[in-house]
């Protein structure tokens, strides 16, 4: 046998379930605990140096150039949203004719390229709002469930869905995939509420 | 594929320490966006009610 598979991790069995319940224990107690205000205070500095870069010049002076690199923001949120429910749709049972590998790792490239767009084009637009945004409920949701999402989609969703599906309970997947949708969905809907805070 | 569902055979710890992680986190994300918009969408109700009746 190898031993490389036969290795007991230092922190049990179950080393990615242990690592993804600590991290969901470290967010509660930071979200519920004094430190989050205070790490708030401590980020003003940065969001009103934010402002005085070139983006931060850039986005407040230039409507036009805010408008177009907004609009680039939101398509790519489309087209992000529209790999997850391809992908998430197909482990749900949908179009079933389709073959199962093919649509995920296919959604999966489209989904990486469309996430790197979101995340370049939304620190531009930040720069250009940054203390606005700094003093908005709605935009520090958006960040957390972006982060959420990333995690998920990355640590604990893509590992899974590389393997064997035969394999996977179809419960585990279907769970899978509606957290999937609903954090995405959560992020499309928090970044439209900042437009309207 | 029978070799790779093979070799996924002999090594079951992968695999249930990847469901697990899902689980865990599939399960959390899922029972905090159902709690998270319920208040949400009677937060709206109650805002609709104090202006319409």
């Amino acid at each position: 046998m190898n031993s490389a598979t036969t290795r007991q991790s230092p922190i049990g069995p179950y080393p990615r379930a242990a690592i993804a319940t600590g991290l969901l224990v470290l967010l509660l107690a930071f979200s519920f605990s004094g430190m989050r205000a205070e790490v708030w205070t401590a980020l003003l500095p940065f969001f009103e140096w934010m402002e005085t870069t070139w983006f931060g010049y850039v986005g407040k002076t230039w409507g036009g150039a805010f408008a177009t690199i907004q609009a680039g923001h939101l398509v790519s949120l489309g087209v992000l949203g529209g790999a997850v429910l391809f992908s998430d749709g197909r482990l749900l049972g949908l179009y079933s004719s389709l073959p199962l590998r093919d649509v995920i790792d296919g959604s999966h490239q489209v989904f990486k390229w469309a996430l790197a767009v979101v995340v370049f084009t939304g620190v531009f637009m930040v720069c250009g709002v940054a203390v606005k945004v700094y003093y908005l409920p709605v935009f520090w949701y958006k960040m957390l469930t972006l982060t959420v999402g990333v995690l998920f989609a990355f640590y604990v969703r893509k590992p899974l869905v590389d393997r064997d599906l035969s394999g996977v309970s179809p419960l585990v997947i279907k769970l899978t995939a509606i957290a999937s949708i609903m954090v995405w969905f959560t992020v499309a809907a928090t970044g439209r509420w900042i437009g309207f805070s | 594929m029978t070799e790779s569902k093979k070799s996924e055979g002999e090594n079951p710890r992968g695999l249930k320490d990847d469901e697990m992680a899902a689980v865990v986190v599939a399960g959390s994300i899922v029972v905090f966006f159902a709690v998270y918009w319920f208040f949400e969408i009677m937060s709206v109700r109650e805002l609709l009610e104090m202006a319409y009746g």
